[in-house]
């Protein structure tokens, strides 16, 4: 459990907030591409961190995120025309280049040089390994580009999708470290899941429903290391990665590509579940990348035109008694990615952690809360940059290997859980 | 039902917070503690286990044994890792692990107080 001011600091997220203030210091998911798929196309809202943003493409082919309300009367420049290097405000004409500055103000005398001192808030909006990163926190303190492996591959090696979560972030992100439930919820799935199935470890799964798990700090955030038999008195571990504040890769299956998720707050109410998948060494094939976009593995299918699930909570996620009953799914919700969301939904926009029973199987979502309380703490009172700013930190990897049963997983996956270009990654 | 407004109508009474935790340092027990420990094990909802990463955790194997015969939940909490060896916290998860349902393995004992507060 937490005290309901350390949950109301770990979960707010607006600005001059000190959670907000630490995701301020990360470069953050904010667009695919393809939602600015050509220059001078339509605008974008964007809504990040409790803060209303306008995204747009420019003539010359520059990503500007700024302030969506015009310096003018505050109109919203999604109705704005985007035209000749600059958004335009169609109500009085007003213009804003890509840093948000105002470059043409035709009500105006044509030389009073007004315009010059006009000028929206903006971040910068970059295009890395198929997603476009902002960072919205102070200039000078802007950290090197991601260097998070999926972001670093080949296109043709990664695929990435956002799904809308009606959850605020922090329960969304303990789900991905909650390696418990997997046993329980998503038990229906390993088998028949294209981007799942096959692998030898899954049998390990099936085989020992009980896994003893060992949480373990890393430089950057936690190691959630799930322990189950293997042959000859081995151990078959399942290592997730969790990197501050809000990054999780799971550990691989067989050759299936590696998985994993950041959790970005909209607001304090809702997140954007961003989930990849990509192989270090191989392209994904036609059905992998077919399978993702139908919502297989840990993606979700969509409404056309939109990032919200077909399964949501207005259709109570289209939950299926029958499947349930027969096993075929173990909450009756299809897919794992709806399975975790409907679950974490339930719980209401930012569940009351006042009020929590927590077992030992839980130590991973606690110390995760407390490594988040202390880099908060740290990062307000003397300006410490949190872990998972450092690119270090960034290039890592999940793994699922089988170690003798005295070595620490930390020890034995050592190598492993680091991302080195062009090594297949271990995966059983 | 999962909106901010339907979320004030839930029931405000606080969960029950009658389990108990038995807590135990490895390091420095002593036969006696040890012996007390395994007598209250059956009125145990968890039995937490301290150790320092590099100390002797024989008495887990003793606390283990009595918390297996009675289905009794237990967690290990390794500290001072990040100042251990990797052969010193070799040797200490292998006296723990076989006895151990979780184990968690931090770097300073702060955490231990923080754990066992969300255990309440």
């Amino acid at each position: 459990m937490l005290r309901k001011e350390q949950n109301d600091l770990l979960t707010q997220t607006g600005p001059e907030t000190p959670m907000g203030r630490l995701f301020r210091s990360y470069w953050v998911p904010a667009l695919l591409p393809e939602e600015l798929p050509q220059n001078e196309c339509p605008p974008v809202r964007v809504k990040l961190l409790s803060e209303r943003l306008i995204a747009f493409r420019d003539t010359n082919g520059r990503y500007g995120l700024m302030d969506e309300f015009c310096a003018h009367r505050g109109i919203s420049l999604w109705f704005g025309r985007n035209e000749e290097c600059g958004l335009r405000c169609p109500y009085h004409g007003w213009k804003y280049d890509v840093t948000g500055q105002c470059v043409d103000m035709p009500s105006e005398p044509e030389d009073s040089g007004f315009a010059k001192k006009v000028k929206l808030k903006s971040y910068p909006l970059i295009e890395r390994g198929g997603v476009l990163w902002t960072y919205m926190g102070p200039a000078d303190s802007q950290p090197p580009v991601p260097e998070w492996e999926f972001a670093t591959v080949p296109a043709a090696q990664s695929f990435t999708s956002k799904r809308l979560q009606e959850s605020n972030w922090l329960q969304a992100m303990e789900g991905g470290i909650d390696s418990s439930h997997v046993s329980f919820l998503h038990r229906g799935d390993l088998n028949s899941d294209p981007l799942f199935k096959g692998a030898r470890g899954n049998q390990y799964n099936l085989s020992d429903a009980r896994p003893v798990f060992e949480v373990v700090e890393s430089s950057g955030g936690l190691y959630i290391g799930a322990r189950r038999n293997a042959e000859n008195g081995h151990y078959y571990w399942r290592i997730t990665q969790w990197v501050m504040p809000s990054f999780t890769m799971i550990a691989p299956r067989g050759d299936h590509s590696i998985h994993g998720h950041f959790w970005i707050p909209i607001d304090d109410e809702n997140c954007w579940t961003w989930s990849f998948d990509y192989h270090p060494t191989r392209a994904l094939t036609d059905a992998e990348v077919a399978a993702m976009r139908a919502g297989k593995g840990i993606h979700a299918k969509v409404i056309p035109g939109t990032f919200r699930a077909v399964a949501n909570k207005d259709n109570d996620y289209l939950i299926d008694r029958a499947a349930q009953k027969a096993g075929r799914t173990y909450s009756g919700v299809e897919g794992f990615a709806m399975q975790d969301s409907s679950l974490q939904e339930s719980m209401g926009p930012i569940v009351d952690r006042t009020k929590e029973t927590l077992v030992s199987t839980d130590s991973g979502i606690i110390l995760a809360r407390q490594r988040l309380l202390r880099a908060v703490k740290a990062f307000v009172e003397t300006g410490a940059t949190p872990p998972g700013v450092d690119t270090v930190h960034q290039r890592v990897r999940s793994a699922a290997v089988v170690l003798p049963p005295d070595q620490p997983f930390k020890d034995g996956a050592r190598e492993a859980m680091i991302a080195h270009p062009g090594v297949a990654p271990a995966s059983v | 039902m999962s909106s901010a407004a339907e979320a004030r109508f839930r029931i405000q009474t606080p969960n029950p917070t009658s389990r108990v935790v038995k807590v135990i340092s490895l390091d420095t027990a002593s036969h006696h503690e040890i012996a007390t420990l395994v007598d209250e094990v059956p009125t145990a909802d968890l039995v937490v286990m301290v150790a320092s990463a590099g100390a002797d955790a024989h008495a887990a194997a003793i606390i283990g044994e009595a918390c297996s015969l009675k289905h009794v939940m237990t967690t290990t909490l390794v500290i001072h890792a990040a100042s251990a060896t990797d052969e010193a916290l070799s040797k200490t998860l292998a006296q723990v692990r076989p006895w151990s349902l979780m184990v968690v393995i931090a770097s300073d004992e702060a955490y231990v107080e923080e754990i066992l507060r969300s255990f309440r």
